[in-house]
């Protein structure tokens, strides 16, 4: 009687374990752990290699927790790339198991990193906001993807030029926009700290964060509250700027005592399935209209 | 002086120190007869309970804090009439089958927020209370509901003491001591539901237990207690939210260690005055 | 809900029929039948567990039998309100913060009705029900300061207060002096005047014989009830208390049953 029962389930979960693995989706060429670096990898890579990003659409990587479904896909696909500047921190132990046997793309190699000005230690990842610095990332991933298959070294650089080109469009474009905003209202407020980059490259002044750090996951106390709700009267702030995935309770408050809009619709981490932020371009495209519509 | 009004010029330090004081009150009040029952664990594993409820409301309705209260209250008096029912029938005992259920239905809210993008923000602020992000709107919801519940409380006074110190008694007397028991249930659960925003579901049951916990040191007489209990509660929510102020720290545990210093307090002074 | 049951004249205050009561399985009480009459005073005697507090759990309508039936004057008794469970000391919560006025005020509540707080006629009856026990000058001390015998005393004044016609009381005797034990038991002498009727469930034979019109024998079955001459027969204790019992020579029982230790 009992060694029927355990019989049976044996085989019932062997079926299921092998069901499901018939059915999970086949392991892409080239993964990248968010959709924004996807999108930009694909414009290098082309046709010819299959990319996906780990992360699905709309997830904050800064929370995220990995599942096994990733270890398999990261095991079988045979490029990796990622942005680095500690943003993958929680895939960490899932990168360092795979060590030397893949092509592992760094994708800000070689570019000037912003740190906390209280904590060294402390880096900005969110160097893909400054169009400029993505030119870098898609001169990494040319490289490595060349090294990786150096047969379609020309289709690659081809690509690459392709997309800077356009790139430095969405660059001149971005200039001629933020010139609409006069000059003293050019402060941004984020939900934490994301828009360093942007707000260095375009002349802009960040002014502070609801959430302290370059992390999503923390919580102000009554003092940080404070000190915002003080520099945004200060600066005269004429809005709080979040992610469409951000939580605006927080900011809802700040803006109740200090006047100031809240813009709950940008996209900042990650692309979105369709519009408004399909691709990086369109995503750049509608997060400064959308800046420059709350400042002007 | 000004040491005492600086934060008080932010509304939302307005806001949540009234918050903290209404939500220490009714905790206070229903939390003395959670602790002359012994019902911690209960309240712990109700605040815990009511995550995956909040959870859905957070997915299906979008999470503005105010529908995710009416999410919150409505979990939880399912979830406390739920836990006592399960409590009298089962053959299990009574820790174990709370125990049980507190930590699948945890769980289970965990699950449910992972699946939103932004869960961690979202889960602390359910852990640890948002008290910081009190609106206007939110505030009449806890002033309504605590209001209601002390009314209660109030007007069954005999009642509910009568059932809590002799419940054979209350049978004898007739009175209607099913009702009488889950309506209580039912009270403990919207405190909870009210007190979810200021201290989050982790430190709940701080808020239930040790202000009336210290009050039963310091009295022997039932309506002191009660209102001792009120007094330290407030207190340790005002005092909270100044710790948060000025030394950073984050206000929900700062409320809560402020009513554990004031429960080792009275306990050292307790053992002072007997020995 | 608090209304409570006329009283029909010419009945037994108290009427059970075949009531069986069963735990887990095995029976707490079976087929037990007896009635009382009004001012009746009874000693129930009996082991531990042999089901005096089961039996007087089912008579005040708290617990509900598997079968059979009782009646109080007639009706059954979740109408009534003048049924007391004075439960056994060891039961209660003695760090509660309520003073003994608090306690004998609890007996009112059912007078009082939902919402209604004390008025100055429940308090008079308070006051009364205090003086009556002796216990006046506690009446607003906590309880757990009180001695043994004041606590039984609390209860009886709750009791009073409650206008409770019958009695039931869990061994209160157990575990005070001999000089707080006569107390109490002049008290309870004192009530046959108010016509109450009581049962006291008690582990002293002597003070049972000595003290009360009849005797109920119980282990579980009603092995005898009568006055006390007729029922500590040895046959009938042999029954009750099995092997706890031994017969000396000269007529003198040992009965070993474990009872907690003397209070001051």
């Amino acid at each position: 009687m009992t060694k029927r029962f355990i019989f049976t389930w044996t085989l019932t979960i062997l079926l299921i374990g092998g069901l499901t693995s018939c059915f999970g989706s086949p392991a892409p060429d080239v993964l990248t752990s968010t959709t924004i670096l996807a999108d930009i990898a694909r414009n290098v890579a082309g046709d010819q290699l299959v990319t996906q990003s780990l992360l699905p659409f709309g997830t904050d990587p800064h929370s995220y927790q990995p599942v096994p479904q990733d270890t398999k896909k990261i095991n079988q696909s045979k490029v990796l790339v990622v942005n680095g500047a500690n943003y993958e921190r929680s895939l960490e132990p899932l990168l360092a198991s795979v060590g030397d046997k893949k092509e592992l793309i760094e994708a800000s190699t070689g570019l000037r990193f912003l740190t906390d000005p209280e904590n060294d230690q402390e880096v900005d990842p969110h160097l893909w906001l400054d169009p400029n610095n993505v030119i870098v990332y898609v001169e990494n991933i040319r490289e490595g993807l060349t090294q990786f298959n150096p047969d379609g070294a020309d289709v690659y650089q081809a690509n690459a030029r392709a997309y800077i080109a356009q790139l430095q469009e969405l660059d001149a474009w971005i200039n001629g926009q933020v010139a609409q905003i006069p000059p003293q209202r050019r402060v941004l407020v984020t939900n934490h700290d994301s828009l360093e980059y942007f707000a260095q490259r375009y002349g802009f002044k960040v002014v502070g964060a609801v959430v302290p750090g370059f992390s999503s996951e923390a919580a102000p106390s009554a003092q940080e509250m404070a000190a915002l709700i003080d520099r945004v009267k200060l600066f005269e702030a004429p809005a709080i700027f979040l992610d469409a995935a951000d939580n605006p309770s927080l900011a809802q408050q700040i803006a109740t005592e200090t006047g100031a809009k809240v813009v709950t619709d940008l996209h900042l981490e990650s692309l979105t399935e369709g519009a408004p932020a399909s691709t990086y371009i369109d995503m750049m495209h509608s997060n400064v209209t959308k800046i420059v519509e709350a400042l002007k | 002086m000004s040491f005492f009004l600086e934060p008080l010029q932010y509304e939302f330090m307005q806001r949540g120190m009234i918050a903290a004081i209404l939500v220490g009150i009714v905790c206070a009040v229903v939390g003395t007869y959670v602790v002359l029952r012994g019902m911690a664990f209960f309240g712990d594993a109700l605040a815990h309970t009511i995550l995956p409820g909040i959870a859905l409301g957070y997915l299906i309705s979008g999470g503005t804090r105010e529908s995710l209260f009416w999410w919150a209250l409505g979990t939880a008096v399912i979830a406390a009439l739920g836990i006592g029912a399960l409590s009298k029938n089962s053959e299990i005992k009574e820790d174990t089958a709370i125990g049980i259920i507190f930590a699948g239905m945890f769980a289970l809210g965990i699950a449910l927020i992972s699946t939103v993008r932004s869960y961690a923000v979202d889960l602390s602020h359910f852990l640890f209370g948002d008290v910081l992000s009190v609106s206007t709107q939110s505030l009449w919801l806890i002033l309504i509901f605590g209001s209601l519940t002390l009314l209660i409380v109030f007007a069954l006074y005999k009642e509910f003491l009568t059932l809590s110190f002799d419940p054979i008694l209350a049978a004898t007397l007739r009175l209607p001591v099913g009702l009488l028991n889950n309506l209580l249930l039912a009270l403990i659960a919207v405190t909870v539901a009210v007190s979810l925003q200021t201290v989050g579901v982790a430190l709940m049951v701080a808020m239930l237990v040790t202000p009336a916990a210290t009050a039963y040191l310091l009295t022997r007489r039932l309506a002191q207690m009660m209102m001792l209990a009120a007094v330290f509660a407030s207190l340790s929510g005002i005092i909270g939210l100044y710790l948060s102020y000025y030394l950073s720290i984050a206000s929900g545990a700062a409320i809560v260690l402020t009513a554990t210093f004031f429960f080792l307090l009275a306990f050292v002074w307790r053992r002072i005055r007997a020995g | 809900m608090y209304s409570h049951i006329h009283h029909q004249a010419n009945q037994p205050i108290l009427d059970v029929q075949h009531i069986n009561v069963r735990y887990d399985g095995s029976a707490a009480l079976e087929d037990i039948n007896f009635h009382l009459h009004v001012g009746e005073r009874v000693a129930v005697v009996g082991p531990n567990g042999a089901g005096k507090s089961t039996l007087f759990k089912v008579v005040s309508g708290v617990l509900p039998p598997n079968s059979g039936d009782v009646t109080i004057f007639g009706s059954r008794p979740r109408g009534h309100v003048c049924i007391a469970y004075i439960p056994q000391r060891s039961q209660v919560d003695w760090n509660f913060p309520v003073s003994v006025a608090d306690v004998v005020m609890m007996g009112r509540s059912a007078k009082l009705g939902p919402l209604n707080w004390p008025h100055k006629g429940d308090w008079d009856v308070v006051h009364h029900a205090l003086q009556t026990v002796e216990l006046s000058d506690l009446a607003t001390r906590q309880i757990g300061q009180l001695s043994g015998g004041q606590q039984q005393r609390m209860f009886i004044a709750r009791a009073l207060a409650q206008e409770a016609e019958l009695m039931l009381m869990d061994e209160p005797l157990t575990g005070l002096d001999t000089p707080s034990q006569e107390g109490l038991l002049n008290l309870l002498d004192t009530l046959r005047g108010q016509k109450v009727t009581l049962m006291v469930a008690t582990h002293d034979l002597d003070q049972a014989a000595r003290h009360f019109d009849r005797i109920m024998l119980l282990n579980h079955r009603l092995i005898a009830f009568d006055e006390p001459q007729n029922v500590l027969q040895t046959d009938y204790l042999l029954q009750a208390y099995g092997g706890r019992l031994k017969i000396q020579s000269g007529g003198t029982m040992v009965v070993d049953d474990c009872c907690p230790p003397e209070e001051k």
